[in-house]
């Protein structure tokens, strides 16, 4: 059903032109014997066409369309403008005005459903684009919302296929993301980075598998030059994540080649300083270290909380960014409930 | 000015053949004649913007019945009374109702016939 809005001082005109469009069948008049009521109602109510008189006191059809217009969502809308035949001057005005046709009157049967009909036509068209674009634009974040998904899920799946192959547990990989993001929510970062740091700090050691197993995998302490080629999974981490599309593929590489970097300088693989160091490497230095201290490995037992919390107080400035060891203590209830929430007995899926 | 013709083919041509259309609005006009042609008169004595505007919807109602001169009386009157030139209006008026008085006849004897 159309609705069909008519503006016209004239009874009788408002009578012959409601009879006319009910004749065209499908249509729903709407009358208006006054063009400022008429556009007080448009405020609230949304035509599908609006056929107004042009010569009509208090407001003439002129100013009604630029009122008209001017309304939001109101700019599409088709507009008729019923002028006398000798009126061309305000035709013009009107079609450059907004309106998209005119009648004439003496209003003609013939030429009046034509237009209207013409006028419906091209409003059916619209509402048609204007569904078909929101059901699109659905579908597209339906779809996006889907790939985001199996992106987490492939992350999640690389980065555990690494810890395989390590004597650190899938839920390692897990608490030391949830502490990276409370220590990100700590610095105030906003929503959209602390999410990114979650997903994207479990590719940390993904460079491990690229580590041959008697170094990676050696019970006793690594020699010198063992411990020089294990230090070499951050870069293979970084050369493996690098140049990716995805944003978190991007933080995973970054976070890959620094998190093993010390505030002092004294880290590896680039020696960075500092603020040097990007802070994605800062925060997830903090996390890791702490949850390899406070798991048991087959070669050492785990550490109490204190002496964990300890290392990272003294660590402070030298091993550690200050600020990201204080925002982690900020947050220690929460550092609290990821422990509870993920044990290495159980590993449950992101 | 040339009596006027009831021209019902034109107007009926107008109106697409509608029959039922067109006795609507054969109803319309009779039914609001006398008040039209009241509000007309005592316009005289109101602003010219009451004036303009009764002028004007007399001229809606006598080109509804394809009464070119009589609708041209009308514009005439609304057009003077926009620009304010009133010293002949009362004269206008009076030609005028006498027209829509005219059509009204024809309009009642073709409705009650």
């Amino acid at each position: 059903m159309h609705k069909v809005l008519i503006i016209d001082d004239s009874e009788i005109n408002l009578t012959l032109i409601r009879a006319l469009v009910i004749k065209l069948g499908e249509c729903e008049p709407v009358l208006f014997d006054n063009p400022v009521k008429a556009l007080e109602w448009c405020r609230s109510n949304e035509p599908d066409l609006v056929i107004v008189d042009y010569m009509m006191p208090e407001m003439d059809g002129l100013r009604f369309i630029a009122g008209f217009r001017a309304l939001h969502g109101r700019t599409e809308i088709p507009v008729l403008m019923i002028t006398a035949n000798d009126q061309k001057d305000v035709r013009y005005e009107a079609l450059l005005g907004g309106a998209n046709d005119f009648l004439t009157k003496p209003i003609d049967r013939i030429e009046f459903s034509a237009r209207v009909r013409n006028m419906l036509a091209l409003r059916t068209g619209q509402k048609f684009l204007a569904d078909r674009a929101a059901h699109l634009a659905n579908e597209v974040a339906e779809r996006t919302r889907e790939i985001r998904d199996r992106e987490r899920e492939l992350i999640y799946r690389i980065s555990r296929a690494a810890e395989f192959r390590d004597p650190e547990t899938g839920a390692h990989i897990q608490r030391m993301a949830h502490y990276s993001e409370i220590i990100a929510r700590g610095l105030d970062l906003d929503a959209a980075t602390c999410n990114l740091i979650l997903r994207a700090a479990p590719m940390h050691d993904v460079g491990k598998i690229g580590i041959r197993d008697h170094i990676l995998l050696k019970p006793g302490r690594l020699t010198p030059q063992e411990f020089e080629i294990m230090k070499q999974h951050a870069t293979l981490g970084y050369e493996l994540l690098k140049d990716s599309g995805s944003e978190i593929l991007q933080a995973g590489a970054e976070i890959a080649l620094a998190h093993h970097e010390k505030y002092d300088g004294s880290g590896y693989p680039r020696g960075l300083k500092g603020s040097a160091i990007p802070l994605f490497g800062r925060i997830v230095a903090v996390a890791d270290v702490f949850d390899a201290l406070t798991s048991e490995r087959p070669y050492k037992k785990a550490w109490s909380l204190d002496d964990a919390m300890r290392f990272l107080e003294d660590g402070r400035g030298s091993h550690f960014d200050p600020l990201c060891v204080e925002a982690f203590l900020a947050g220690w209830e929460d550092v609290l409930e990821v422990r509870q929430r993920f044990r290495d007995e159980e590993v449950p899926v992101i | 000015m040339s009596p006027f013709v009831f021209d019902k083919a034109s107007i009926l041509e107008r109106l697409g053949g509608d029959e039922e259309i067109f006795v609507m609005m054969v109803d319309m006009f009779l039914q609001d004649v006398d008040r039209n042609c009241q509000s007309l008169r005592e316009a005289l004595g109101d602003e010219a913007a009451v004036l303009q505007r009764e002028a004007h919807t007399i001229k809606a109602l006598l080109a509804t019945f394809s009464d070119n001169d009589g609708a041209e009386l009308a514009q005439t009157l609304e057009l003077r009374a926009k620009t304010g030139e009133l010293a002949d209006a009362p004269a206008r008026v009076d030609v005028l109702l006498a027209r829509v008085a005219e059509v009204a006849d024809v309009l009642r004897r073709l409705s009650v016939g």
